[in-house]
């Protein structure tokens, strides 16, 4: 399989790389991620840093915060009579059973030794197959020629041709540079968590025993690496 | 009717092939049904350049509904196609010698039907330079490679299966296209033989070839309104209905034209088998809803969509309109022995199962799983939110332009054959 062709992260301030590594791992990592819902405040600074870090193109979002209320600004009333609003934040669940790699007629969808789930745009023929298979509906067609903002590029990836499908690749480009994925590091309340399912005494994968993480549409049997840990306040305001 | 009783023609003498041709009026209505088609494959090339040039921004579809017009005409055609070789090949497999004068232009349409749904396949595909990559990587666990597979292997399997029932009379036409073969006695009794082993494998492959395209969708535990064991069943009854209904259209425009003899009972008989399929069609239909709507589960929840809003005319269409009107028309002895209202009950058959196929597509794809706001990016900038929550899709012109052009070309395909390949089964053994 080809690896996506992909510069290393060297645009970073020392900063942010200094808190930005990968921590401790087994030795042989599956990458995965849990997302706390209690800690997220659906700001969107995840979706908008992935769509810059990945050049994402105007009308597609890897990564977006979908509103657990009422409306998309409405917060629920819940069975206390209090309101209550929660968010989660949806990008590619990286499935060990993943349909799209499944159903890919020409394999240009499939798994690193990682666990994480691969486009190859050099082989994609459009036919959209892995957008139908996938439950999450996270997979983007490029419909048009990709419009951007700026006429630059922007992130260390290279841009995905028209007619191609893409996705959330969890910054493999970050990976490779030992770099935990944007999504991560730009969350201003921690409330992403990425780690290594192998390591069980890591952070993550402690967290997702402690907290009895779930899986989302667990019924569709997909084994996501992406795990979310509800929120447990239910205080009524 | 009785199957020893030799079928006499309606018509006194069935035309040579090219014969027609020689009567003037009929012959300029011919160079205007071809000149249509060609221009109309024309529109059809340029729309496609265009899209190719565009990419496929210019349908009607986005990240929501990422399938439309073009693998609903793929199923709809591969379909059509299943469907006429069923009967075909299932009349020839029990000795039902009644079908025998419509047996030929059952396999010719299967054949060029199966043509069409493959062609339908191209303009999907947004990257259609890129084909070569399904042979090059194909990946095993794929239903759409066990469907290009089962088309490919069926579309060789019609095409000689066309080529063996034509073959004598292109032999005895002296014609290179006869492969050498003669029409000493031995020769034909070796043909008959291989029609009928033909039959063996046509049956189930015609069976097999729609199942798998059934099975490209029933399969996705992704899409709740398609994840069910009755699709695969329930696409067999569609095809039935639809591809029988084709074949009786044809079969009475050729004989119209003189290119095919029978008698009306035969209509009134492939009319009764119609109203069957219709009845299986409708039945499984009713076996579906009712399972997915009992238990008021969320699993129903793309079904009761069909029954409310902008998708309950479609699919009042679909069963009251495509099922009901034909059956009612069939069920009725003396309209079943009137080839004009078979015809009738055919086409709107036809349309019927088309709008079922189209209910399939829509409603299968509009809502997300995962149902909450601001729902999936549609793919596209455009003005306002970048989001939908939900998507009704409507096909573009454009991607009418291409379907028109790809049906034209089956159509030029359809009316050569006939003009040179004879229709008309000899009544003897």
């Amino acid at each position: 399989m080809t690896e996506p062709k992909v510069r290393p992260v060297d645009a970073l301030s020392p900063a942010s790389r200094a808190w930005g590594e990968i921590g401790p791992r087994s030795d042989q990592p599956r990458w995965g991620m849990v997302v706390d819902q209690e800690r997220c405040i659906g700001c969107w600074s995840c979706a908008v840093i992935c769509k810059s870090e990945n050049d994402v193109p105007l009308g597609m979002w890897w990564n977006r915060i979908l509103t657990e209320g009422d409306a998309l600004d409405q917060p629920m009333v819940s069975e206390g009579g209090g309101l209550e609003m929660h968010w989660l934040p949806l990008a590619c669940q990286h499935c060990e059973n993943a349909p799209c790699v499944k159903v890919c007629p020409v394999q240009a969808t499939y798994h690193r030794s990682d666990g994480i789930v691969m486009q190859d745009s050099d082989r994609c023929i459009g036919c959209r197959y892995c957008m139908i298979a996938c439950p999450y509906g996270v997979r983007n067609f490029n419909w048009g020629a990709p419009v951007r903002p700026t006429p630059h590029e922007t992130g260390m990836v290279t841009a995905r041709p028209l007619g191609t499908v893409e996705k959330c690749t969890m910054c493999v480009q970050r990976l490779a540079d030992d770099q935990i994925p944007s999504c991560v590091w730009s969350c201003p309340t921690g409330a992403r968590i990425f780690g290594d399912h192998n390591d069980e005494d890591g952070r993550m994968a402690t967290l997702i025993r402690e907290r009895e993480g779930t899986m989302l549409l667990e019924a569709a049997g997909t084994r996501p690496a992406v795990r979310y840990l509800p929120p447990r306040r239910r205080s009524p305001l | 009717m009785s199957a020893a009783n030799p079928v006499v023609p309606s018509v006194p003498a069935i035309p040579a092939a090219g014969e027609a041709t020689k009567h003037p009026s009929r012959r300029g209505l011919q160079v205007a049904w071809i000149v249509t088609l060609l221009a109309l494959m024309a529109m059809g090339i340029g729309a496609f350049a265009y899209q190719y040039a565009n990419g496929l921004v210019v349908t009607g579809m986005r990240n929501v509904v990422m399938w439309g017009q073009y693998i609903l005409f793929f199923m709809f055609f591969v379909g059509l196609s299943a469907g006429g070789l069923i009967v075909a090949s299932a009349g020839r497999l029990f000795g039902v010698k009644a079908f025998k004068p419509i047996t030929r232009l059952a396999v010719l349409e299967a054949t060029v039907a199966v043509i069409l749904a493959a062609t339908f396949i191209l303009p999907d595909l947004g990257r259609p330079e890129r084909v070569l990559n399904i042979p090059l990587y194909f990946n095993i666990t794929s239903p759409m490679i066990w469907d290009i597979a089962i088309v490919m292997v069926y579309m060789a399997m019609s095409a000689s299966y066309v080529w063996l029932y034509a073959r004598a009379d292109l032999a005895r036409r002296g014609s290179w296209l006869a492969l050498g073969t003669g029409t000493s006695e031995r020769t034909m009794a070796r043909e008959e033989r291989a029609k009928g082993a033909m039959a063996w494998i046509a049956l189930p492959a015609a069976i097999l070839l729609h199942s798998i395209t059934a099975w490209i969708f029933g399969l996705q535990i992704s899409r709740g309104f398609w994840y069910s064991s009755i699709m695969a069943p329930m696409f067999i009854a569609s095809a039935l209905v639809s591809g029988l209904g084709l074949v009786i259209l044809l079969a009475l425009l050729l004989r119209r034209l003189g290119r095919l003899s029978f008698r009306d009972d035969l209509v009134a008989l492939l009319g009764g088998l119609l109203g069957m399929f219709v009845v299986v069609e409708a039945f499984l239909i009713l076996a579906e809803y009712l399972t997915a709507l009992y238990p008021g589960a969320p699993e129903g929840a793309a079904a009761a969509r069909m029954l409310s809003g902008p998708y309950l005319p479609l699919f009042l269409f679909e069963v009251v309109v495509g099922l009901g009107v034909p059956f009612l028309i069939l069920a009725i002895r003396p309209l079943r022995r009137r080839p004009a209202w078979v015809a009738l009950a055919s086409a709107i058959g036809i349309v019927g199962i088309f709008v079922h196929r189209l209910n399939l597509v829509q409603n299968g794809l509009s809502f997300p799983n995962i149902e909450l706001p601001p729902g999936l990016p549609v793919g596209v900038p455009q003005d306002g939110s970048s989001f939908a929550e939900s998507y009704f899709y409507v096909p573009t012109a454009i991607e009418w332009m291409v379907v028109i052009g790809i049906i034209a070309g089956g159509a030029l395909l359809f009316t050569a054959a006939v003009a040179y390949l004879p229709m008309q089964e000899p009544e003897a053994h």
